[in-house]
């Protein structure tokens, strides 16, 4: 850092990580295509297995620049947030695709090979104020103990931080769990057609952000009692608390698209 | 300086961190696509200079060629060269900042990129190849007619190559707004920081429609979805929708950044500030808005409602006021200058000429009557041509002799330039032109036979690629030359013309740049 | 205002068409053509006129621009003009490049979906033909002549008589009267096709899963062809279509015949049946 003392920007180290990520995404690639075709899955399992560590050493060496190097300046704090809240941008891009879908299905007005009945008569669709209304409730309720954390990391409480991001790890899980039960009492499975492609793949990849969101959340957690987040410097863990609510309010057209207005036609 | 931070061997470059060394290695690999893409165009060109069949016996072969071509042109020639070549390097130094946002992750959005063209050309090679068309319309893509693996490789290529532009994007979003010098307020900025940012947000909004769409394609292939297929209830047409909301953007994320170098060489040349700086800046940010309300414009014939069809009529037409503004301010720039035509230059006004010629076949066929006659035909494959490749290119050619003396510090030579300049405008207008009047008379695209009608002109066309051909060759040629007979660059070869930071620290431009923050606030910046 | 602009194009045309000599011999192109086939239907004589307009608008625009930078060239280059100035805003100007072609973009506008209106579909059609696009051929349905159908293919090079154009002539062209609104509804039963012929200024997708509906009214008695427009696998470019017209007698005698050649259960609509069961599997 022989120029920190010229300009506040954070001149990062040259880094194997890239390289690696790299790598592992071609071997996703390449076994995932051998999966599907040859039932080959030890590849793609190899492919998974390198992007966590390429991930798990990447932001390593980024809290160690944080913590010890003082590389995050407020400017580089700046450039993160702005970073992130783009990344988050370019996911509600990722989802509209799959409402587009949804709706191009559903509404006649969009297209004209839209079902004329929605849900299409042989779906019996799960329950709107089930499972479903409970998950609303939980996932809304996590969105009050991560603001809750946020407080109180801002506030400088570590105790309470740690609470309240520990709840909303919990909260998340509880979801997660509910979902995977959802899903196994369904009484459509995801090649049944229009009505189970888009609901599997609307609400698969919600969840799977959930399950990225918990993982995030979780490493806060245990960075929280390390005592990494300071009221002047939490970066990872306002990420990880934008990147749940974007998770909630994804969650909140889903459910109003999917399970409420998509059984009005029962 | 530790040497750490500027390490050497092949370190220097596989885990890169600056910003010029991965923008370099961005254009060497735009310039290995290119030959394996414009290899291909030439071959398919070969095939069609003469009615029957000569070449490509297997017609599949031929689809993959044609599909390749565009998904190489697109995505690892121009978007390369323009984004993360001219992007990475010059962004920082107009900008004033010492390197990109994120180091570590540019360097990822490049290697990334690598693997996608590998993927790609394991599409190519494996199962007879996704003959599909760049556009990769199912059910054509779908398992029951390309069912072997090439599509599942050509959809991870794209997808990994998104991935590689999102996190460009993101990277040079934020460098822009986060890392200006003081005083470097937006409407200070270089147009080509303008260009690059409206992109970037092209990029970052797009590519993800593109990436659920190839996911939903993905599961229909494999995992016996129905996003698609009109037997479980899918639709073609979605994929269309969703393909063109991302690709009509997408022809914009190619000829944008094309817009800032030239209003930069413009202005360099002509030694005149840009005219209708601010118009000139908003009018991309109007072009990039309005990309994203006319993708179906790309599907007048599919069957749309017809008042569906008459709103993106209107929408399209919107698009060329401000294109029109760019164009004339870029005259207005000339008028009253004192222009030297150096061989940037030559390329600026030549990409003007072409693009006005692109441009007015685009309104014609914004208009979905008209398009009725024209749709799929030679008309279109000589409009983006136009626009995309050959107006487009001409601004990576004049990009890359406007600033090779910074990158390189050796300056080319005039005329090698001139001769490729020349070569390279009667090649491609010789190449191109003609496919209007094969279109107008009803030629199909992408076939590899064609009524021997239309011979006439296709072997015009095919002599025009051979001058193309020579002249592209001829460049490497100039590229080699440069770098190892080239004259030392000066810090600033143009003179007074040349305004931008850029020109302020020495050539080639040393590793680490702007260490000292140039202060841009007006009272110093006067001078 | 239209008829203004007529005029212009109509000159403009005239130049260009003279050079190339009368585009002639309607139904598929003539060497060296620069322009739209000549039209043989309402539709494609309006899709020309319209093109005279834009074509002209477009000239006139090339040409100014062009005209303009290459006085700049010659009147601003640094040998003439050695000190710039340094004029950078010029609102009034500004204006009017924004203006001028707004204006420009709804004189165009009106004819335009005035066409687009137009081409849509017919109210009144008399009879229907239903295409359906395969890899790779045609077929053709007359639900209105007792639903017979028939399948239409290329006649392969070695197997041409003189006077049949390579690559565009086929076994069975779809037959229709002229001067007869004929409602065209079209599909696939793989993947998606577009049955277009260029002199009828027809060009419809064929879609799996929907029906597609366009129309057409052949002016004069003749063949006209066009190509599949839509990139549909290997064999593409070998799926011409070729539309024959016919007297309204001529028509009936053909239909009361055809019915018999191809009454529905002979081979080759079986074959189509088995295609569609193939592909839903």
């Amino acid at each position: 850092m022989s120029q920190a003392n010229k300009h506040p920007w954070h001149m990062v180290a040259p880094s194997p990580w890239p390289i690696v990520g790299t790598i592992s995404a071609f071997v996703l690639a390449v076994g995932g295509v051998l999966y599907m075709h040859e039932d080959i899955p030890w590849i793609l399992a190899a492919g998974f297995a390198l992007l966590l560590f390429t991930f798990f050493g990447w932001w390593r060496d980024v809290v160690r620049e944080a913590e010890h190097d003082a590389a995050h300046t407020n400017v580089v704090q700046q450039g993160l947030r702005v970073g992130v809240v783009l990344f988050i941008a370019s996911e509600v891009m990722f989802f509209f695709a799959f409402f587009w879908a949804y709706f191009n299905a559903s509404v006649p007005a969009i297209s004209f090979a839209a079902q004329t009945q929605w849900p299409p008569a042989d779906i019996v669709p799960l329950d709107t104020w089930t499972i479903p209304f409970l998950n609303t409730l939980i996932l809304l309720t996590s969105g009050a103990t991560v603001t809750y954390a946020h407080h109180a990391v801002r506030e400088g409480h570590r105790d309470k931080a740690i609470v309240g991001i520990g709840l909303t790890v919990l909260l998340g899980a509880i979801f997660l769990g509910f979902q995977i039960f959802e899903y196994g009492h369904a009484t459509f499975g995801f090649t049944d057609g229009i009505y189970a492609s888009s609901f599997y793949m609307a609400t698969g990849f919600h969840g799977f952000h959930v399950f990225v969101g918990v993982c995030f959340l979780s490493v806060c957690f245990f960075r929280a009692r390390a005592g990494h987040f300071t009221p002047r410097q939490h970066v990872g863990f306002e990420a990880s608390a934008w990147y749940w609510h974007f998770v909630d309010v994804v969650w909140l057209f889903l459910f109003c698209a999917v399970y409420w207005w998509g059984s009005f036609g029962l | 300086m530790t040497a750490e931070h500027h390490p050497t061997g092949w370190r220097r470059w596989v885990y890169s961190t600056n910003h010029k060394d991965i923008g370099t290695m961005y254009i060497v690999l735009s310039m290995i696509g290119a030959i394996i893409g414009g290899g291909m165009s030439w071959y398919i060109r070969l095939e069609l200079a003469q009615p029957g069949i000569q070449f490509i016996e297997d017609t599949q072969l031929y689809n993959v060629l044609v599909t390749a071509h565009g998904f190489l042109m697109v995505f690892f020639v121009v978007m390369p060269a323009m984004i993360g070549g001219f992007g990475n390097w010059f962004v920082p130094l107009m900008i004033g900042a010492p390197d990109m946002s994120f180091p570590r992750m540019n360097n990822i959005s490049f290697w990334l990129l690598v693997a996608a063209l590998v993927l790609l050309v394991i599409a190519g090679l494996t199962g007879g190849g996704p003959g599909t068309g760049w556009t990769v319309y199912p059910p054509l893509s779908s398992a029951t007619f390309h069912p072997g693996p090439a599509v599942d490789f050509a959809i991870l290529s794209l997808h990994v190559a998104g991935a590689s532009s999102i996190l460009g994007a993101i990277n040079l979003i934020t460098t822009i707004i986060n890392m200006r010098a003081p005083g470097m307020t937006m409407h200070r900025a270089p147009l080509f920081v303008w260009a690059i940012l409206v992109t970037a947000f092209l990029l970052l909004l797009a590519i993800p429609v593109l990436a659920g769409a190839l996911t939903m394609l993905l599961t229909d292939r494999n995992f016996g979805t129905s996003f698609f297929i009109p037997e479980g209830g899918g639709d073609p047409i979605l994929w269309q929708h969703l393909f063109w909301f991302f690709g009509h953007p997408e022809v914009y994320i190619i000829i944008i950044p094309a817009f800032g170098i030239i209003s930069q060489i413009i202005a360099t040349f002509s030694k005149k500030p840009v005219f209708g700086y601010l118009g000139m800046a908003y009018a991309m940010c109007a072009i990039g808005f309005v990309g994203f309300v006319v993708w179906a414009h790309h599907m007048y014939t599919v069957g749309l409602d017809v008042n569906t069809r008459a709103y993106f009529v209107l929408a399209t037409m919107v698009i060329a006021v401000p294109t029109g503004i760019k164009i004339f301010s870029w005259l207005a720039t000339m008028w009253g200058g004192s222009i030297t035509f150096k061989t940037p230059m030559l390329f600026a006004t030549g990409f003007i000429a072409l693009f006005v010629a692109g441009g007015v076949t685009g309104v014609v066929l914004s208009n979905a009557g008209m398009d009725v006659a024209l749709h799929d035909t030679y008309y279109v494959v000589a409009h983006f041509h136009y626009v995309l490749s050959i107006a487009a290119v001409f601004a990576m050619y004049a990009g890359f002799y406007y600033w090779i003396g910074k990158m390189s510090g050796r300056q080319y030579s005039e005329t090698l330039g001139k001769i490729h300049f020349w070569a390279s405008f009667v090649g491609v207008n010789l190449l191109f032109f003609p496919q209007h009047f094969l279109g107008a008379a009803g030629m199909p695209r992408r076939i590899p036979d064609y009524p021997d009608a239309y011979a006439g002109w296709n072997m015009v066309s095919s002599i025009g690629a051979l001058i193309t051909a020579i002249g592209t060759v001829f460049f490497l040629y100039i590229v080699w030359h440069t770098l190892t007979r080239g004259q030392k660059a000066k810090a600033n070869p143009w003179g007074e013309g040349a305004t931008t930071l850029e020109w302020t620290v020495a050539s080639p431009a040393p590793f680490h740049t702007h260490e000292e923050l140039p202060n841009m606030e007006p009272a110093q910046a006067g001078e | 205002m239209f008829k203004h602009f007529r005029d212009i194009a109509g000159l403009i045309v005239l130049g260009c068409v003279t050079v190339v000599g009368e585009a002639s011999a309607a139904g598929m192109a003539e060497p060296w053509q620069v322009d739209l086939q000549t039209p043989a239907s309402p539709v494609a004589e309006q899709i020309r006129s319209f093109n005279a307009i834009l074509f002209s608008l477009e000239a006139l625009i090339t040409l100014v621009v062009l005209g303009l930078m290459g006085f700049i060239i010659w009147r601003f280059n640094a040998k003439r003009n050695p000190v710039p100035n340094k004029r950078t805003h010029n609102t009034a100007l500004e204006i009017l490049w924004t203006v001028v072609p707004i204006l420009i973009l709804v004189v165009v506008a009106f004819p335009s979906l005035r066409l687009l209106f137009f081409m849509d579909r017919t109210q009144d059609a008399e009879m229907t033909i239903k295409v359906v696009g395969h890899q790779w051929y045609w077929s053709y349905e007359y639900p209105d002549h007792g639903d017979f159908t028939f399948d239409s293919i290329m006649i392969p090079d070695d197997e041409l008589k003189p006077g049949q154009p390579r690559l565009l002539a086929v076994d069975n062209p779809v037959v229709v009267p002229v001067g007869v609104n004929v409602r065209v509804l079209l599909t696939s039963d793989d993947v998606i096709h577009s049955w277009a012929v260029p002199s009828l200024g027809l060009k419809t997708d064929t879609v799996p899963g929907r029906t597609n509906e366009t129309w057409v009214n052949v002016n004069e008695e003749g063949t006209y062809y066009g190509m599949c427009s839509e990139l549909c696998g290997i064999n593409h470019g070998y799926m011409p279509v070729a539309v024959k017209a016919v007297s309204k007698a001529e028509f009936d005698a053909w239909s009361k015949n055809a019915k018999q050649e191809f009454a529905r259960n002979d081979g080759q609509a079986t074959h189509v049946v088995q295609a569609v069961g193939e592909v839903s599997q």
